[in-house]
């Protein structure tokens, strides 16, 4: 299944929406949605932030595969992409002993990597995230 | 849009400024809530408290604003308090490490 939107942060809670019902009609449990719905709006923010600068309507295509053990999300864009290598290496959770220390950049990034199962980016014309969320935990609550 | 939910009051009173955030917090309304913010943070007078009770749902813009709010207060030694946070975003602000460095104030008589 598949949602086009234009790059803009007022459209990203459609994509929230989308997903939702997808992955509720799959039969995730709340937590995972959550978790899910989060990961795919960082990933959106992402392309938005980095678009180009003279670029007003930059697009961003949504792809959702479906099995019967995991939900799939792909995130592409058209934008100049960043370097994603990089930006991952500083992704952390905080940890400084001083809150004048603390810095904002690639928590965004560091969710989306705590919140999903994988997560794998390609970045070349454009940028490509599939983040991947597996059934186990729904399963695993059924058998308690 | 009509079901965009993001609302923002604000209630003081003689000890705090207090913000009470409902609805979605996400990029297209961080920049909305830092204007709104702006002529209030640097204020040291009072304390300063945001009350998500009625907050439904952060991404890393809104948990950047709450980490630059810390810093500014911080700076400027005045009270910052987060209180109310729902179980949901608790789990995000503890993934990030950004609840470490948070308080309720709850004994703070406000």
């Amino acid at each position: 299944m598949q949602l086009q939107i234009p790059a803009l942060a007022d459209h990203i809670d459609i994509v929230r929406l989308c997903l939702f019902g997808i992955a509720s009609k799959m039969g995730f449990s709340y937590e995972d949605i959550e978790d899910m719905k989060v990961a795919v709006s960082e990933a959106c923010n992402n392309a938005i932030l980095h678009k180009h600068q003279d670029d007003k309507q930059g697009i961003i295509d949504i792809c959702f595969e479906m099995d019967d053990s995991a939900l799939s999300i792909i995130i592409k864009d058209n934008g100049p992409g960043f370097d994603f290598e990089e930006t991952t290496k500083k992704a952390s959770p905080l940890r400084e002993t001083e809150v004048a220390d603390l810095r904002i950049g690639g928590l965004g990034i560091y969710l989306m990597q705590a919140l999903m199962d994988k997560v794998e980016v390609m970045t070349g014309n454009g940028t490509v995230v599939i983040m991947t969320k597996f059934k186990t935990s729904t399963n695993s609550a059924k058998e308690i | 849009m009509g079901f965009r939910s993001f609302q923002i009051s604000q209630q003081d009173n003689e000890k705090a400024y207090i913000f009470r955030l409902s609805g979605e917090l996400d990029l297209s309304v961080a920049t909305q809530f830092r204007i709104e913010l702006e002529p209030i943070v640097n204020k040291a007078d009072k304390m300063l408290i945001f009350d998500f009770e009625h907050l439904k749902y952060i991404d890393s813009t809104g948990i950047g604003i709450i980490i630059s709010v810390l810093k500014i207060r911080k700076e400027l030694k005045a009270e910052f308090y987060v209180r109310n946070i729902p179980s949901g975003i608790q789990r995000l602000l503890d993934l990030t490490g950004v609840s470490n460095y948070l308080d309720e104030g709850l004994d703070e008589g406000v």
